[in-house]
């Protein structure tokens, strides 16, 4: 019954951000459709993607995801009327902001996926995690979260023997 | 407007420009004090040190008369509108001194409804500049001592204001060092950019300076000191520090008026103003919108238009 499972290198974590009325229902429907994709996307579920705050995907990011997926309706779909349209806007400046301070944005896709798409969620999560398998873990952030000191000059022969003398 | 266009080398400013500001700044306020106008001004007073100035709360027309504007006078004072001094406001109406960047922060503070046209008398300046931080002050205003934003200024005469001081004098043609600066950035690969910004934040200390003298910045209480669920990590360490810098260009993108207080303040020198500058780049690019020294009804990323941009969406 099941596809045969590939072994992989790399098994990337995607966090997706999904909002409650169009995607989580469209992936839902893939489910219940008996439709495969990735295992690797954990889903979150928020009223709205006018909900989902950039602070969000940088905290994914910075607790160890390789990608990030933002779901939700299509413009003119939303539950609360206007919701997905602003959030369209602050993710096209999220977006640009990321881009200057140098992340790789092909990490973070943004998708309209409503509840009768099970096949476009499939496609979507599939495309992404592949994408984000062949570019490898997500590092930057990680390695900002691995660093304890705030200042990475402090390392001056006078510290270095200081420190050796007491270890 | 025709500012811009009349700009020519010179050393130096004329000290006798900042006199006649500061006697119609005195004039003004005395009057409007005297005739009880209004209940307070708020502007610059003498610092200390000689040359040096200080945001001031004057009340009588007596203390009025110690009013001042020097290049030292730095401090975006519509920051008192919203926090510090909230409780002036309640008494009366104030009357501000602001000059073309603090008028666009005044009026976006209107336009989210923290401050109200009719509770404030404006006293705009035709401002030519002033010191950045840590210049050498001592050979008054000149190109190596002004500030990184006042290099590439679009605001020197105020618009909208109830009372318009000073005549512009004649202003150098100055390179716009922070256009460049961005312009050097944007020609980097992200893995370039990242290493760039990653030393900038690694400087951070978060003594969260920058978010104390921002006008915007008037939430009561700040998404970074929150905990439970906590948003971002609140130590001085790289994680943390990056996240709030983002944080911190994102909740003002659509908002900041490009007053680079923040900028101003950091004690460890962080470029902060690029980010902000690279926001409002984007957003007029995106959305056609500018901070401008009028209130606006609303901001470019609390409304929306159906057909907005959504080429990065599948």
């Amino acid at each position: 019954m099941h596809a045969e499972k590939l072994q992989h290198d790399f098994e990337p974590k995607i966090v997706a951000f999904v909002c409650t009325w169009c995607t989580y229902a469209g992936a839902d429907l893939a489910g219940t459709s008996r439709m495969q994709y990735p295992a690797n996307v954990r889903v979150l579920k928020f009223p709205c993607t006018g909900r989902i705050d950039p602070v969000f995907i940088l905290r994914a990011f910075q607790k160890g995801a390789d990608g990030v997926l933002v779901s939700g309706c299509h413009p003119g779909d939303c539950h609360y009327m206007a919701g997905n349209f602003h959030a369209r806007r602050r993710f096209a400046a999220f977006r640009a902001l990321l881009g200057f301070v140098g992340v790789d944005l092909e990490r973070l896709q943004f998708s309209w996926v409503s509840a009768a798409e099970g096949g476009k969620w499939v496609e979507v999560v599939t495309e992404l995690t592949e994408k984000v398998r062949a570019m490898g873990p997500m590092k930057e952030f990680k390695a900002l979260e691995d660093e304890e000191q705030w200042s990475g000059a402090l390392n001056t022969p006078e510290l270095r023997e200081a420190f050796e003398s007491i270890t | 407007m025709n500012a811009k266009a009349e700009k020519i080398r010179v050393a130096s400013i004329d000290p006798s420009y900042y006199q006649a500001v500061t006697d119609a700044i005195r004039t003004e306020a005395v009057k409007l004090l005297s005739e009880e106008a209004v209940v307070a001004v708020v502007g610059y007073l003498p610092g200390r040190r000689i040359g040096t100035a200080v945001p001031g709360l004057v009340t009588t027309p007596e203390q009025a008369q110690q009013l001042i504007f020097s290049p030292a006078c730095v401090n975006n004072l519509s920051l008192y509108l919203t926090k510090a001094k909230k409780g002036v406001l309640k008494k009366g109406k104030v009357a501000i001194i602001a000059k073309g960047c603090d008028l666009r922060a005044l009026a976006g503070l209107m336009g989210e409804s923290q401050v109200k046209k009719e509770d404030i008398y404006t006293i705009g300046i035709a401002c030519a500049g002033v010191f950045g931080a840590n210049s050498d002050r001592k050979g008054g205003l000149t190109e190596a001592s002004i500030a990184r934003k006042c290099r590439e200024c679009t605001v020197h005469q105020p618009e909208g204001v109830d009372l318009l001081v000073g005549t512009l004098p004649e202003l150098p043609q100055l390179t716009a060092l922070e256009a460049q600066e961005l312009a050097r950035l944007e020609a980097l690969t992200p893995e370039e950019r990242w290493a760039y910004w990653k030393e900038q934040f690694s400087k951070c200390i978060r003594c969260l300076a920058c978010r104390q003298v921002c006008p915007f910045c008037y939430c009561e209480q700040c998404l970074c000191d929150k905990n439970r669920p906590q948003a971002l990590e609140s130590s001085p360490r790289p994680a943390g520090n990056t996240a709030w810098h983002i944080v911190r260009a994102m909740h003002l993108a659509g908002r900041c008026g490009g007053c680079a207080e923040c900028e101003r303040v950091c004690p460890m020198d962080i470029p902060l103003n690029l980010l902000n500058r690279r926001m409002a780049m984007e957003l007029k690019e995106l959305y056609d919108y500018e901070a401008s020294m009028v209130p606006q009804e609303k901001g470019p990323l609390t409304r929306y238009q159906e057909d907005d941009d959504q080429s990065f969406i599948k």
